[in-house]
């Protein structure tokens, strides 16, 4: 057992630890409080881990695998693509945390469709919401488990079955046993073994390739097209735009990114999220990114460039410190997947089973909460058996999907008054028919060469405006709770 | 009873505001130095748009982006009841 190995193994025990002890605290918790605490750690969640949730949520094996990966294929383009993600704490958080915090408060919501629910008090939006996010992060959340098994299979040379058992075990170890508690003391350690395995790689590539200077001309000589910010050409400034939108801008609409705003203990803690959020995705994207073009120089024939970042850690770097950064990069993928279980579970086991059964019992909702996570995480696991070989597009398809059908109801139901149920069912109808389309038949709904969920993000948020202004009001039950004075303007008031 | 807005959800969309304008600054900024700048001579070893345009502005920018939340984006209570507000730790 070499001692790349031996760290590796060191990390996954830490994580059983805290999934083993969280589950002891959330079983203490009274069965009355038991929801707020599962899904959303009691909603006391302070600034760095608010910023470690979002960010490591949103930063996936597209960052830690795919991002090196594609940088290796295609150069420094990447590099820019890639950076155009560092403000998605800022993207998320600044425009909907406030009215997040507050509402969530006002209704006691503690997942991503009760803010739903309380906005447009319909049914029918949280059966078809609950099914999209079961749809699109399910795939999402296996093409993170074959990241993560590529990466101990590299690392361990024991093969991709028992390494995908073992990267995917542990997540299923403190998600089903601690939810929320259990992910948000997980991620603490894990954003400190990322960030410490980002640095170590970058240095470590950089080291072993003699430098900048002498890296950009083994690329140049390479293909110059390395050193072009379009790929020369084939990448266009209107692609790059759709891309800083698609992981920029339309964040808002990411149900498993929402956990952040629905989480922070208080402005304090946004603010730092913010903030703390921008500085640790700079230094995890641009890092991994700058080490897989760089990597390029040293070792220019790799057959499947997402395999950059392992081979670089375990052939730049002393033995021990290759598996610090290999745990960094499992950590990063585990990140997501958890923040994705509890998504899926909260729109199964809370929401869509309240609204098919109204009259079910906190126990029956307990149990069927860890149950609905391990089976999730099951189907997951079973779908990563499948080892698709281009797990970037994947996570573009499922983006893609989840953005076109939920950024315009969640960004303008936040704001805009007007907004209604109607709308939102429109909206995220026409989302998803356009998607499929640009998707399949009809490609040229990709207008400029951008990204296929581009045009029918855009174009469903119209469809919200053109079908709520058509149809009635929303109630005033509904525009007091969400825009109106706080109780105590009321009573000073009134 | 007449509509009055509470006047948390207007600072609400000044951060919107605010991110989104401090999100197209950079978008800017970024975009414009990579495509523009070219790629000789080189900086640092690195093609001149590379070392200026995704080094040293992101990490303005994001240094930047502390002062801007810590200044523009006010402290507010989060609960309606001031007696439960969550702002006293």
């Amino acid at each position: 057992m070499n001692a790349a190995i031996v760290t590796f193994l060191a990390y996954t025990a830490i994580l059983i630890a805290i999934g083993i002890w969280s589950y002891r605290i959330v079983e203490k918790v009274p069965i009355a409080k038991y929801e707020k605490e599962f899904y959303a750690a009691g909603r006391g969640l302070g600034g760095i881990v608010v910023a470690l949730i979002i960010a490591g949520g949103l930063a996936s094996a597209g960052t830690f695998i795919a991002g090196p990966g594609m940088t290796y294929a295609y150069g420094y383009s990447w590099v820019l693509f890639n950076n155009f993600q560092i403000f998605m704490n800022l993207a998320l958080l600044a425009p909907i945390g406030i009215i997040v915090g507050i509402v969530a408060r006002r209704v006691n919501a503690v997942t991503y469709l009760d803010i739903f629910k309380a906005r447009y008090q319909s049914k029918a939006i949280i059966i078809l919401l609950a099914v999209l996010v079961t749809i699109f992060l399910i795939p999402y959340m296996s093409v993170q488990f074959v990241g993560s098994a590529r990466v101990i299979a590299q690392m361990t040379d024991m093969g991709f079955f028992p390494s995908l058992a073992l990267g995917s075990l542990v997540v299923l170890v403190y998600c089903v046993l601690g939810g929320m508690r259990g992910t948000s003391l997980a991620i603490l350690i894990q954003g400190i073994v990322i960030t410490v395995g980002c640095i170590l790689l970058f240095i470590g590539t950089v080291n072993y390739a003699g430098g900048f200077k002498r890296s950009t001309e083994i690329l140049a000589a390479q293909d110059i097209n390395f050193l072009s910010p379009t790929m020369g050409g084939a990448f266009s400034p209107a692609f790059a735009f759709s891309i800083a939108c698609i992981t920029g801008l339309f964040v808002v609409g990411m149900p498993h990114a929402m956990l952040g705003a629905l989480t922070y203990k208080n402005t304090r803690a946004l603010k730092r999220g913010i903030w703390m959020g921008g500085i640790l995705v700079l230094i995890w994207t641009l890092l991994l990114c700058m080490a897989g073009v760089i990597g390029r120089s040293i070792k220019p024939d790799l057959a499947v460039p997402d395999e950059i970042a392992p081979w670089l850690a375990m052939h730049v770097m002393p033995e021990a410190l290759g598996g610090v950064v290999l745990a960094g990069i499992v950590a990063g993928i585990q990140t997501t997947v958890a923040a994705m279980a509890i998504i899926i579970t909260s729109s199964i086991a809370k929401n869509l089973l309240r609204e098919l059964k109204p009259d079910i019992s906190s126990e029956k909702i307990k149990s069927a909460s860890r149950w609905t996570m391990g089976g999730c995480l099951a189907i997951a696991i079973a779908l990563a058996l499948l080892q698709p070989p281009l797990i970037q597009w994947i996570i573009f398809f499922s983006i893609g999907g989840l953005q076109t059908a939920t950024f315009g109801p969640i960004l303008l139901g936040m704001f805009w008054k007007r907004g209604n149920q109607w709308g939102t069912i429109a909206s995220i109808t026409w989302g998803m028919i356009t998607y499929a389309l640009a998707k399949t038949i009809v490609p040229q709904i990709a207008l400029w060469g951008t990204f296929e969920s581009f045009v029918p993000t855009i174009t469903s948020v119209i469809v919200y405006v053109v079908v709520s202004l058509a149809t009635p009001n929303p109630s005033d039950k509904i525009i007091w709770t969400f825009w109106g004075p706080a109780m105590r303007t009321l009573k000073s008031n009134y | 009873m007449k509509f009055v807005e509470d006047p948390r959800i207007r600072e609400g969309r000044k951060t919107l505001a605010l991110a989104w304008l401090y999100f197209f600054i950079y978008l800017i900024v970024i975009m414009g130095s990579s495509y523009f700048l070219g790629i000789k001579p080189y900086l640092w070893g690195l093609p001149r748009w590379v070392a200026i345009g995704n080094i040293v502005v992101p990490i303005v920018f994001v240094i930047m982006l502390i002062f801007v939340v810590e200044k523009f984006i006010p402290d507010i209570p989060l609960t309606d009841d001031e007696e439960e507000s969550e702002e006293k730790e």
